[in-house]
């Protein structure tokens, strides 16, 4: 008996990383999931990779559209009948750079992926939710989420925005069976590390290995968090014995952050 | 399958209210558990009423006395052959008082029972886990280790010192397969609640009901919490999965602490 049997999920950027984990872990506990991404092929590619047949499901989103993103929502309602638990995984830059050199173009693309997708899919998925009181909303936050780099005021400020959000929605729904938790992991060394951080080192005048060392020496278990780490909060956060856990920002950075 | 078989557990204050949950929970999932309490007779009582055969020891023993700290860590080593998991759950108030009435007796009493407690079994407990390069240190703090209640000054100086502790002992063992973590959870009507939590409510000029429902009014859930909310937390952070969490203070309070 699987800790999530009879659960429908949706998980936004879960073809790879993060997400991907939260998948896994959720299918293995007996849960249905629809797996998003912006790239079909990808997402053909996890569900073959995963080969949970029919409790597996691809809707192509891209989070920095908003009408995207709630029909994600509600194609999830579509194909697997209701909706339980949504983690809103999506996030990322398109690049770093001080704020007197920020670009619109690079803040306001950070501010649709990170916070108005996390709003776009909170708001939606509690139209379902609150009729049937009860679910679980996960955003997916950062330790950057409470801490700050130079030349990341988009990730930082989205980050902690999104922490915010979580909290009032928190509050709004805490006595409707919904839970609403952020996650602050600290680094995990996932396909966007490696496809943004590059360009951010090079901003921040350091090597990649550099900049990989500057978010894990401040941790005490001095090194980077992994996705497993992540998905296992996640699970947690998700069950029905998680009833009383609201509002919190779970930190899972290996003690980077001291509050 | 357990998530914790093969590791061995001590949980102070582990006859009834958290500790009791912790422990239970402990022992679904595989592993064998010391449990600690003042009184004999309720430790007679647990072991009877949870039914775990060989893998439940109880070993008497008031933990406001360093040498019983110290004895019951090396007694469950000596019991079970090693220690993995060290739950420093007991602590208390009493004799609520304004700062200016404080009376010595129970300022210490309370300083022992909160801070020297988890400090006595900590630094004997990691004796044992530094060597194995395995371990989990849990300390059972409270959302009175980030926010106030008046007439309490024992009780919320102490976890807060208990969360500052927590911190530093993280990150001098964060790179040895340790973690050392906090959970802060809101009230519960446990049986040191009811006895030291009508004592507050009586300095505080409120009947006990008011403030019970004081503690659970500023909350998302507006209800208070349960054990179990405690244990499924501790669980998460037992585990091999929780290797990346540490020097964490993690709110158990349905959404009541904002930070």
């Amino acid at each position: 008996m699987g800790k999530l049997e009879g659960k429908v999920a949706v998980i936004t950027a879960s073809t790879r990383s993060i997400g991907r984990a939260i998948a896994e872990i959720y299918l293995s506990e007996g849960a249905k999931v629809v797996v998003s991404g912006r790239s079909a092929e990808k997402g053909e590619q996890a569900l073959a990779e995963m080969d949970a047949g029919e409790n597996a499901h691809f809707i192509a989103c891209d989070a920095v559209n908003q009408s995207e993103v709630e029909a994600l929502i509600d194609g999830t309602v579509e194909h697997f009948g209701k909706l339980d638990i949504v983690v809103l995984n999506a996030g990322g830059i398109m690049g770093a750079a001080p704020v007197a050199e920020m670009t619109d173009e690079v803040w306001n693309h950070a501010l649709d992926i990170n916070l108005n997708h996390t709003f776009w899919g909170m708001r939606k998925a509690l139209a379902h939710m609150i009729p049937q009181e009860s679910g679980r909303i996960i955003a997916m936050s950062s330790m950057e989420g409470k801490l700050a780099k130079a030349t990341l005021s988009n990730y930082t400020s989205n980050k902690h925005a999104i922490n915010g959000l979580v909290k009032v929605a928190a509050h709004e729904v805490g006595t409707l069976g919904i839970t609403v938790n952020a996650i602050l992991p600290g680094l995990v060394l996932t396909d966007m590390f490696y496809e943004s951080m590059p360009a951010t080192a090079e901003t921040m005048g350091v090597t990649l290995e550099e900049a990989a060392d500057m978010f894990t020496q401040p941790a005490a278990i001095k090194r980077p968090n992994t996705v497993e780490e992540v998905a296992a909060v996640a699970l947690m956060l998700s069950r029905d014995e998680a009833r009383n856990i609201t509002g919190c920002l779970f930190p899972v950075d290996g003690g980077t952050m001291p509050y | 399958m357990g998530e914790l078989d093969g590791r061995v557990a001590c949980v102070t204050g582990g006859t009834r209210g958290i500790g009791r949950a912790i422990a239970e929970a402990f022992l679904a999932e595989g592993a064998k558990v010391v449990i600690n309490g003042r009184s004999p007779e309720k430790g007679e009582q647990a072991i009877s009423e949870i039914e775990a055969g060989e893998n439940l020891h109880f070993i008497s023993g008031d933990v406001t006395d360093q040498a019983v700290c110290e004895g019951l860590v090396d007694q469950t080593v000596e019991h079970f052959g090693k220690i993995d998991i060290m739950v420093n759950n007991a602590g208390g108030g009493g004799d609520a008082a304004p700062l200016v009435d404080m009376s010595d007796e129970i300022w210490n009493f309370v300083l022992n029972w909160n801070l020297n407690h988890p400090m006595w079994c900590m630094r004997r407990a990691l004796k044992y886990m530094i060597p194995q390069e395995w371990g989990r240190i849990i300390n059972i703090s409270s959302m009175y280790g980030k926010t106030v209640i008046p007439t309490n000054s024992h009780y919320v100086t102490t976890k807060h010192g208990l969360n500052g502790l927590t911190k530093v002992v993280a990150h001098e063992v964060g790179a040895m397969g340790i973690t050392v973590n906090a959970l802060c959870p809101g009230g519960i009507l446990t049986d040191v609640m009811n006895t030291d939590g009508r004592v507050a409510a009586e300095a505080l000029g409120m009947e006990f009901q008011e403030f019970l429902d004081m503690m659970a009014a500023p909350s998302a859930i507006k209800r208070l919490n349960e054990v179990e909310d405690v244990s499924l937390v501790a669980v998460l952070l037992a585990s091999e999965a929780g290797a990346g969490i540490s020097g964490s203070l993690i709110n158990v309070d349905g959404g009541q602490v904002p930070y």
